[in-house]
């Protein structure tokens, strides 16, 4: 029942008191916090936020019904981890720094200029138009997914900067073996099948993991991708008022997709849908409007011969499909293709479990199969399931085998005290030894006095 | 629980001069003096904190002026942008308080002009909120019934209008209110109310409750923006686990067809559930006659206590409204030639309001 909360929420728990009351500071990073938090947990801030004084934690509480206790509890802690809520002594109240900002952020005062200073219009080159902006967040984000999903296939695709290789080979999504070239990980497969809005965060987040170790100030980036998301799509932005840190994060973001520039040297930057949707939850990214043809929404169409058509002429969506289907002919914009015991045993081997592989057909499937209802044949859906289950007939476990006892009455006395811990996962009393997940060595002095 | 497609808000502003006007005056006979300057203030920040919740919602504010009613804003077809970027403000948020204003000033300034004070069209206003939220979920409707069912993402969940209003009740409103009730029923749309200022509002009490909102007078008028935010901020799906405030007693009365009086006790067509102050010989909305002897006896029971009434079996007599609670005024329908004209409200919905009206006030002769 609980919602899941968003990636970002649990980093930013992580970080120190000091580090996210200097985030606070600025109305636009309150502002994106606050888009991420679960909807109680939002109704909570929004309800003290323009209280004076603090309320005691059972008036609060009133406004709850018996059943959402627990809900409400989680939002609580949820809150005072993120040292959004202060809670002195049995009472609750908004951090100091975090009303004060929030509440500029609400009513548009204040003189931080944390939602973005915009350029002076150019003449000579007005800005680009947001058809162009998407086709230039398209473009790269789709570079960086094809390079992975075509790795080690031998095709040689576009390579994306050697940032963005450095990202993914951190985040392990991509590694290398020994000067070989990069080779997509289990990892990287799953991502692939994930919406672009997470993918976006996951990659986004192993950036802010990066940020640390380049000793680039964490604030200043969290703060500069929170402006990014609340920009206007389609405007300029001068880059004169960024701190080192942020200005640093220019070209990697450039990479990304999630800015643009006319020049590296140039002066002002234009966020793209990438970057102006970080904090909405459904992901109008730029693929919706993208280049290739054909219906954007869904495109797969399953039927229960496990046959697969994909109204798609786009590459990448090819060769995620590829992934788990065995492909049988391409036209100019369809592919046809058959999902089989061997194609989605390859996936499975590469790390992508079934339930990615249904969940990524749900997502992308064709309008005319949502008339459909269960919407993916369910023969279909239960055999990808078994595939998946038929790898997992054996089940390792570790432990240690103990053997070699003297007597039959030692070996019972371990055994049974073995089976009092709950250890034990397989005996065989003729051969006097058994195996168990617990390392029972430390008890030996104990024995030694029976 | 999931609020994944973000919420829709449709705001209803009664923006009556003379009811400000009244409403601004200092202290001694006024405890919480509340300007419409302030107030516009204190609805802006509640506006902002509703788009701030989630990229996603969406916001449509109409205002309802004597005589006439406006759409001031609306998310999905905005102002054309030629305003400059502030770094200091998210531009949504500029971009809504900087229209409502300008738009609100310039009816008032257009009001000026006109010297005799029309009543005021809070009903016209809340009847194009209705439209509007028609209007924006319709087109997905179509196309996701032609689909599979829900799972569309455009789809705007639960809608709901928020209705702030300071004018006392108009009588002759009951009629469009009680249509307005019932379309919104239909649209699944939750109607909040705020009563700013001015008496306790009967008719939109009606509206919040058989809508499922909640319905809130408001005492403190200084902490109008608190009452907004614990109130009426959150989505349907959230009020499930909050405890929103709703009204123990609700004022069912029900306004006469004939004089558009609010009644205690009525009369009640039984073919088509109008609604009259007295007996009448002839219904004025479905042209039924009533007996003269029916009439005699309904006139003569008038005086007195409701308990002594005709028998509702009889098809052809006006049922009397005073009827025990428990049993709703359901009379039987002469066929469907008794259809009202257009205007009028619907005969079985209009009943629903009126059977629980009578009930629900017999003690109040």
């Amino acid at each position: 029942m609980a919602p899941i909360p968003h990636t970002l929420i649990p980093f930013l728990q992580s970080q120190s008191q000091n580090t996210l009351t200097r985030l606070y500071q600025l109305p636009s990073s309150c502002l994106s916090i606050y888009r991420l938090l679960g909807p109680l947990e939002r109704q909570l801030v929004m309800s003290l936020l323009w209280l004076e004084s603090s309320v005691p934690p059972s008036v609060m509480a009133g406004w709850v019904i018996r059943e959402g206790k627990q809900l409400y509890e989680g939002a609580l802690s949820t809150l005072s981890r993120l040292h959004i809520i202060s809670s002195p002594v049995g009472k609750l109240a908004l951090n100091s720094t975090f009303k004060t900002s929030f509440r500029q952020a609400i009513t548009g005062s204040g003189t931080s200029g944390s939602f973005g200073v915009p350029a002076e219009p150019d003449d000579k080159h007005p800005p680009l138009a947001v058809e162009g902006l998407d086709g230039y967040a398209l473009e790269r984000w789709e570079t960086i997914l094809h390079y992975m999903v075509s790795s080690g296939t031998g095709q040689s695709p576009t390579k994306p900067s050697t940032g963005v290789l450095y990202l993914l080979q951190r985040s392990g999504l991509m590694i290398s073996h020994r000067g070989s070239p990069l080779q997509i990980t289990s990892a990287g497969f799953q991502f692939l099948l994930h919406s672009p809005h997470d993918q976006l965060w996951d990659l986004l987040l192993q950036y802010l993991h990066m940020a640390e170790e380049r000793k680039m100030d964490l604030v200043e980036v969290l703060s500069f991708l929170f402006m990014l998301s609340t920009m206007q799509l389609g405007r300029e932005y001068s880059t004169e008022n960024l701190g080192v840190s942020q200005k640093a994060m220019l070209e990697d973001l450039r990479d990304y997709g999630l800015i643009w520039q006319r020049r590296p040297t140039s002066k002002r930057f234009s966020p793209t849908r990438l970057a102006t949707t970080l904090t909405s939850s459904s992901p109008p990214l730029p693929t919706a409007a993208g280049t290739s043809t054909g219906p954007q929404d869904g495109f797969i169409v399953l039927e229960t011969n496990y046959r697969i058509y994909a109204y798609t002429d786009n590459p990448l969506k090819t060769a995620v499909l590829n992934l788990f289907v065995s492909l049988k002919y391409r036209f100019p914009n369809l592919v046809v293709g058959s999902i089989t015991r061997d194609s989605v045993k390859k996936a499975l081997n590469n790390g992508i479990t079934a339930d990615q592989i249904i969940s990524y057909l749900i997502s992308h499937a064709h309008p005319q199969m949502r008339k459909n209802n269960p919407l993916l044949p369910v023969t279909v859906q239960d055999q990808i399931r078994l595939w998946e289950l038929e790898r997992n007939r054996l089940k390792s476990a570790e432990g240690y085998l103990y053997t070699s006892f003297t007597s039959q009455a030692d070996y019972e006395l371990v055994l049974n005290y073995a089976k009092e811990l709950d250890v034990v996962l397989w005996e065989n009393k003729a051969k006097r030894c058994f195996f168990g997940s617990l390392h029972l060595l430390p008890i030996t002095p104990a024995l030694k006095d029976v | 629980m999931d609020d994944e497609n973000g919420s829709h808000l449709s705001v209803v502003i009664d923006l009556s001069p003379a009811q400000w006007h009244s409403s601004a005056q200092p202290p001694p006979d006024n405890p919480y003096p509340l300007p419409l300057s302030i107030f516009l203030a204190q609805l802006l920040t509640f506006l902002n904190a509703h788009i701030a919740s989630k990229h996603e919602n969406t916001l449509a504010v109409f205002g309802a002026f004597p005589g006439k009613s406006v759409m001031l804003y609306s998310s999905t077809d905005p102002p054309p942008q030629t305003q400059v970027i502030d770094a200091n403000s998210y531009p949504p948020f500029k971009l809504v308080d900087s229209t409502i204003v300008t738009r609100v000033m310039e009816e008032f300034d257009e009001q000026a002009e006109i010297t005799d004070e029309a009543p005021n069209s809070l009903v016209s206003a809340l009847a194009k909120a209705l439209c509007y939220v028609n209007r924006v979920t319709l087109p997905t409707t179509t196309t996701s019934s032609k689909q599979a069912e829900g799972r569309d993402p455009t789809i705007l969940p639960d809608p709901r209008i928020l209705v702030l209003s300071v004018s006392p009740d108009l009588s002759t409103s009951y009629i469009p209110i009680m249509n307005a009730i019932f379309s919104a029923q239909k649209l699944k749309v939750t109607i909040d109310v705020c009563q700013v200022y001015g008496p306790e509002s009967v008719f939109l009490q009606q509206a919040a409750h058989l809508t499922g909102g909640s319905y809130i007078f408001l005492e403190r008028r200084d902490a109008l923006l608190q009452y907004l935010i614990m109130s009426f901020l959150s989505p349907p799906s959230i009020r499930k686990i909050l405890s929103v405030p709703t009204q123990d007693k609700i004022d069912f009365r029900a306004a006469c067809f004939c004089h558009k009086n609010i009644v205690d006790i009525g009369f009640v067509c039984s073919v088509c559930l109008s609604i009259f102050c007295q007996p009448v010989p002839v219904c004025s909305t479905c042209r039924t006659k009533f007996p003269m002897k029916t009439l005699q006896r309904l006139n003569a029971a008038r005086p007195m206590l409701p308990a002594s009434t005709a028998s509702p079996s009889r098809a052809a007599s006006s049922a009397p409204q005073a009827r025990p609670s428990t049993t709703p005024a359901t009379p039987k329908t002469n066929g469907s030639s008794a259809a009202p004209p257009g205007g009028l409200p619907h005969s079985g919905t209009i009943g629903n309001g009126t059977a629980r009206t009578a009930s629900a006030n017999e003690s109040g002769v």
